[in-house]
């Protein structure tokens, strides 16, 4: 160990803490003589110490999908209840609407717009995450002349650059995939596959991660 | 970005979509959540105390003052009072009350200024080629050897360490284009 490049190569594993103890030896007696390498290892010495500040984010499981949702309806809420404006007085008694009613109206409306029979050509579904699986998201539908268009989006999907994600359209017995995709660094994607099923063809999407090693089920949705 | 983000404030009070306030959870909500995490120890009371969060910008969005630090700043100053609050009802939680047997002062865990940093730290670990973030993940991490890191990841030994050695330059070039020397 007696040339500068030598050393640099092991400075990481050496600031890290990573080097078996008689290379870390090794190192340190190095840098005791080289002003090179010292400023090297100067450079980066500190890292450690910011990347201490980052473990907790770096540990924390990713929020439930639901929460969005939840912090949304509560502003909602607390807007219907209490908004101190002028103008939203003279609104407040249709506002004040409680949310899960004018939710489930919502819902009445979605059902009347989207699942108008099997000829309508849009629809749309929710998913569900699997059993361990913190993966949620939807997917619109829409029939074409060869099959479907499915414009999925999704989040909470464990971000692997290793592993894919396959959409299937199943029915009993039966499966078409719909193509694979990728999640960005936030376990996000916003995705437009098509699928030569047809809608009547199938009754649930299923949304499966893969690696080389495993295949394993984040989240379903019925059509039903 | 700090201006849009004064903006979305703003808007977020008016905007009777929800879109703004949507656009401001999607921006800060995870590493809220990480913030809270660490000083709670409990995912579903972090949770909680996120919505906490969110409910209290919107209900005082009018009293942020830009001139007076970044909208980051003012929600992980609220965060903190609410992971207090959190504290103060834990008396009757044993779970929490367990995790922070003493502690429901303000002085506990990493100060605001340390937990925005962990986070932009974090932040350009995302930045780094997946190679680089996986070994500087299972070196400092989880606290494997590089003799460990080349047998998890099938390659010699020589080729992990000078690949932490380009992790951490990388690193550092990221975090200095962050303004973090």
């Amino acid at each position: 160990m007696t040339g500068g490049d030598h050393v640099r190569a092991e400075l990481g594993a050496y600031v890290l803490g990573a080097l078996d103890p008689a290379e870390a030896d090794a190192v340190r007696e190095h840098l005791a003589r080289c002003s090179a390498c010292a400023r090297e290892h100067a450079s980066i010495a500190q890292l450690p110490e910011l990347l201490s500040l980052a473990e907790p984010f770096e540990s924390a499981p990713p929020l439930t999908p639901a929460l969005e949702e939840r912090v949304l309806d509560a502003v909602a809420l607390e807007r219907a209840r209490g908004e101190p404006r002028r103008v939203r007085r003279l609104f407040r008694p249709r506002i004040a609407i409680p949310v899960a009613a004018l939710a489930a109206v919502v819902a009445v409306a979605l059902v009347v717009a989207l699942g108008a029979g099997n000829s309508g050509r849009h629809y749309q579904v929710a998913f569900r995450p699997v059993a361990g699986s913190t993966a949620g998201g939807g997917a619109q539908l829409k029939s074409t002349a060869d099959g479907t268009q499915l414009r999925l989006w999704a989040k909470g999907l464990p971000h692997d650059t290793n592993a894919v994600y396959e959409v299937l359209c199943e029915a009993r017995g039966w499966t078409a995939s719909a193509g694979t995709f990728r999640p960005d660094a936030q376990g996000r994607a916003v995705v437009v596959l098509t699928t030569a099923a047809r809608r009547g063809e199938y009754d649930s999407i299923r949304v499966v991660r893969r690696t080389r090693a495993s295949s394993q089920d984040v989240m379903t949705a019925s059509l039903n | 970005m700090p201006s849009s983000d004064a903006q979305l404030i703003q808007r977020v009070r008016a905007d009777e979509s929800g879109e703004a306030m949507r656009a401001l959870y999607r921006a800060y909500s995870g590493e809220l959540y990480g913030f809270t995490l660490n000083a709670l120890g409990d995912r579903g009371i972090a949770e909680e105390v996120v919505q906490e969060v969110f409910t209290r910008a919107w209900r005082h969005a009018g009293t942020y003052d830009p001139g007076r630090g970044s909208v980051r700043t003012w929600l992980y100053q609220i965060a903190r009072h609410a992971i207090i609050d959190a504290r103060r009802r834990a008396s009757v939680r044993p779970s929490l009350a367990r995790h922070e047997p003493d502690e429901v002062d303000a002085t506990a865990g990493p100060t605001i200024e340390q937990a925005m940093l962990g986070w932009q730290v974090a932040s350009a670990l995302e930045r780094l080629s997946p190679e680089h973030r996986q070994v500087i993940r299972l070196a400092h991490f989880q606290g494997l050897s590089m003799r460990e890191i080349a047998e998890h990841c099938g390659l010699p030994v020589g080729t992990v360490k000078s690949r932490t050695w380009y992790a951490l330059r990388s690193l550092r070039l990221v975090l200095e284009e962050m303004g973090i020397r």
